[in-house]
């Protein structure tokens, strides 16, 4: 069938280093602290982890959203701290988010979890500017 | 809340001879007259998705005609308490509306015979929900087929579940489809004689395709056959099998490159047409996975592609590829429309298919000869179509996959000149096909995807733009025995709604903004349009009530492919908000999501 604009996969794979099957993951996802918080390589990195594990054929180029929803709007349907949206991506979600525990070490998950919290949020609604036009 | 001042012009493309000749020789409608559908007396009821076997759409009531219309109101209405995208459209039977509602697949049964129509039942499955994140265009169903009294039907979760049409008991639901491979279902089914024919979505998750024969009776797979792979999966049998155009055994695995035919995609979540006479049930494939073609070299046979089988025991009798090597999401899932008619002298049994491609073709039904193919909207990717050959003549310079780099400006768009997801419907009367169009191209740009099951298998950035003309979508009515326009009805957006042709004279569609208009069959001259309150992706039935009078049905419920690409059409979501898309960026101020069921009558 069908998709569209935005839609990005691009070639790279895990990144070299990675071991997959890395699955132990304490629980209480909100107290779980990133090892990269503030680190912008590997916000690079999971940008294009993003692509490459097909992120973004869900939730659209830039993960403005698409057939899932945008990641890119500050809100957040699980909860957006690092803790839980690693949780989203390690355990899944209802509604047919995959749980990439078993496909991807934690480091990985980890910096698909920095990409994805340092997008940049817009200021305002974007249906809202409509107010303003004569 | 109408007037015709407050329409958009038609169109006329300078065909008045067309009109004048279909509409004043008896002779001629003769010829026209479908196998088994169009010659029989209406009995005021929809019991398939496309009307008829043949999949006309065409409703011979004639209540409401070109000089009434403009009185049409609306007489009821009802909300599904289902957002997603409500393509496809209600069935009558037996007095009774029958309403499929997108995931969680919702039946519900309302009686025509008393006041307010109440539900006589409601039929809720346990629909998985994980299943909303499989379906690669939101969560739409296509719709129901009413047979032997039964209503039978697919979950988008990939089951086929068969529900009496009186009760609302369910007799049966099988799983047919694996949603850890991708597998959803989407398509409307069509049942022939003791046979339920389904097929899967996933073109986009790399499934290995397939279409199946259900026993109506218990539910049981009478046959499964593959659309791509090695000929004993085909069900393509020596003998039996025979394609006009090609030679040569194991056609669907030997124009692969290696084994990619095993993740190559060629869903069928379009529509499904049957001739009795023949004997073979036509439907469309979708397209080869992934996106980028330098991972599948070759025709990737046979994806984009229309097979015609025997539904008794699947065998494949003929196939033709509308575009091999599909570098742009040509999928084929298109109606195949069954009409016999008069093409240079000779009367034909035809089908006729308007691909994504751009092409409007009218195809031999008995063999897969190539009878008439021309473009009905603007396209770039190819020349034309050799006719010897069978295969477009395509323009290199549009050729994508990711050794080509960056591809601009390629036309139409991946959506198609036509969305397989909107249907076309064929007048008895005047002859034309009415079709809803869509005025987009786009640039392409591939990179290397990788494959992990039951996520998506794509690899490519494919940003859009409006066609040339300054507008985005047009009905249009098209004469498939010369490949002509005859007039055109311009848009502010994409079309995505269906068509419908009546006895009357009328043609109805809906836009994406939520108007439901109604144009006269022979020039496209509007006539009546209402607001249904979001944007219409499904397509219009009519039918007899037990009062005598002729209505009008349709569903509102903006979504299929624009719930992704429409911006901020949702509401109900806090934590979904979307910037608007560059190609449309007022559709989102015109309409939102919301499902609906509308009922018009004089």
């Amino acid at each position: 069938m069908r998709c569209c604009k935005g839609l990005l996969i691009a070639a790279l794979l895990v990144p070299a280093g990675f071991v997959h099957g890395e699955t132990d993951v304490p629980s209480g996802a909100a107290s779980l602290s990133n090892p990269y918080t503030g680190d912008a390589n590997a916000a690079v990195a999971g940008e294009k982890l993003f692509a490459s594990m097909n992120c973004d054929g869900c939730h659209g180029g830039g993960a403005l959203g698409f057939t899932a929803p945008s990641l890119a709007d500050g809100r957040w349907r699980f909860g957006g701290d690092d803790g839980a949206v690693f949780h989203s991506i390690f355990h899944g979600r209802p509604h047919g988010m995959p749980a990439y525990g078993a496909i991807l070490p934690a480091d990985a998950v980890w910096m698909l979890v920095t990409y994805v919290t340092t997008r940049p949020v817009p200021r305002e609604v974007p249906t809202a500017a409509w107010q303003a036009t004569p | 809340m109408f007037g015709p001042r407050e329409f958009e012009a038609g169109i006329p493309v300078s065909t008045r001879h067309a009109i004048t000749r279909s509409l004043h020789s008896a002779a001629a409608l003769g010829l026209a007259l479908l196998a088994g559908a169009a010659c029989a007396a209406d009995d005021g009821q929809w019991t398939l998705p496309g009307k008829d076997l043949a999949a006309t759409r065409y409703s011979a009531l004639d209540q409401i005609n070109a000089d009434n219309v403009g009185a049409l109101r609306p007489v009821w209405s009802f909300s599904t308490g289902v957002l997603g995208g409500h393509e496809g459209q209600p069935l009558v039977a037996n007095d009774t509306l029958y309403v499929v509602t997108p995931w969680p697949n919702v039946l519900y049964a309302f009686d025509l015979k008393t006041e307010d129509y109440p539900l006589r039942f409601k039929y809720r499955p346990d629909a998985n929900r994980a299943a909303v994140g499989v379906a690669c265009c939101d969560a739409v169903n296509r719709g129901a087929a009413f047979a032997q009294g039964r209503i039978v039907y697919n979950l988008l979760d990939g089951r086929t579940v068969a529900i009496d049409a009186n009760t609302g008991k369910e007799l049966w639901k099988t799983t047919v489809a694996d949603l850890a491979r991708g597998e959803t279902i989407t398509m409307a089914p069509l049942v022939v004689g003791e046979r339920v024919l389904v097929g899967p979505s996933g073109g986009e998750f790399g499934i290995y395709g397939w279409f199946i024969g259900l026993d109506l009776a218990t539910g049981a797979i009478a046959w499964r056959a593959r659309n791509i792979g090695p000929d004993d999966a085909l069900l393509a049998r020596p003998g039996t099998f025979k394609a006009f155009y090609d030679r040569g055994e194991n056609l669907g695995q030997a124009s692969w490159a290696g084994d990619t035919w095993q993740r190559g995609g060629a869903p069928v979540w379009g529509w499904l047409s049957y001739d009795p006479e023949l004997d073979l049930v036509y439907y469309g494939t979708g397209n080869p996975g992934p996106y980028n073609a330098d991972q599948r070299i070759g025709d990737n046979k046979w994806t984009s592609s229309i097979l015609a089988r025997r539904p008794g025991d699947g065998s494949l009798v003929w196939a033709y590829q509308f575009t091999p090597a599909d570098n742009w999401d040509y999928d084929a899932n298109a109606e195949n429309i069954l009409v016999d008619l008069e093409i240079g002298g000779r009367e034909r049994k035809a089908l006729v298919h308007f691909d994504k491609n751009g092409f409007a073709y009218t195809l031999d039904r008995r063999t897969g000869e190539v009878l008439v193919a021309e473009p009905y909207v603007h396209l770039n990717w190819a020349k034309g179509l050799d006719r010897k050959t069978g295969r477009p003549v395509v323009n290199e310079a549009k050729l994508t996959g990711k050794s080509r780099g960056p591809v601009k400006d390629i036309c139409p768009s991946l959506e198609g000149g036509k969305s397989p997801a909107s249907p076309a419907a064929y007048s008895a009367r005047t002859r034309l096909f009415y079709v809803p169009t869509v005025n987009l191209c786009m640039d392409w740009q591939s990179e290397d995807a990788a494959y992990i099951p039951g996520t998506p298998f794509v690899s490519a950035t494919v940003p859009y733009h409006p066609g040339a003309g300054g507008y985005l979508g047009a009905f249009i009515a098209w004469d498939a025995a010369t490949g002509r326009k005859v007039w055109e009805v311009r848009e502010k957006f994409p079309l995505w709604s269906g068509g419908l042709a009546t006895a009357g004279d009328v043609a109805f569609y809906g836009t994406l903004d939520g108007w439901f208009k109604a144009v006269d069959a022979r020039d496209g001259k509007p006539l009546w349009k209402f607001k249904v309150g979001s944007g219409v992706v499904g397509a219009p039935i009519s039918y007899r009530g037990p009062d005598g009078k002729q209505y009008i049905a349709v569903y509102s419920g903006i979504g299929g492919d624009w719930a992704l690409i429409a911006g901020d059409i949702i509401a109900a979501d806090p934590a979904d908000v979307r910037p608007t898309n560059d190609f449309a960026p007022d559709l989102a101020r015109y309409t939102s999501q919301g499902g609906m069921v509308w009922v018009f009558a004089l």
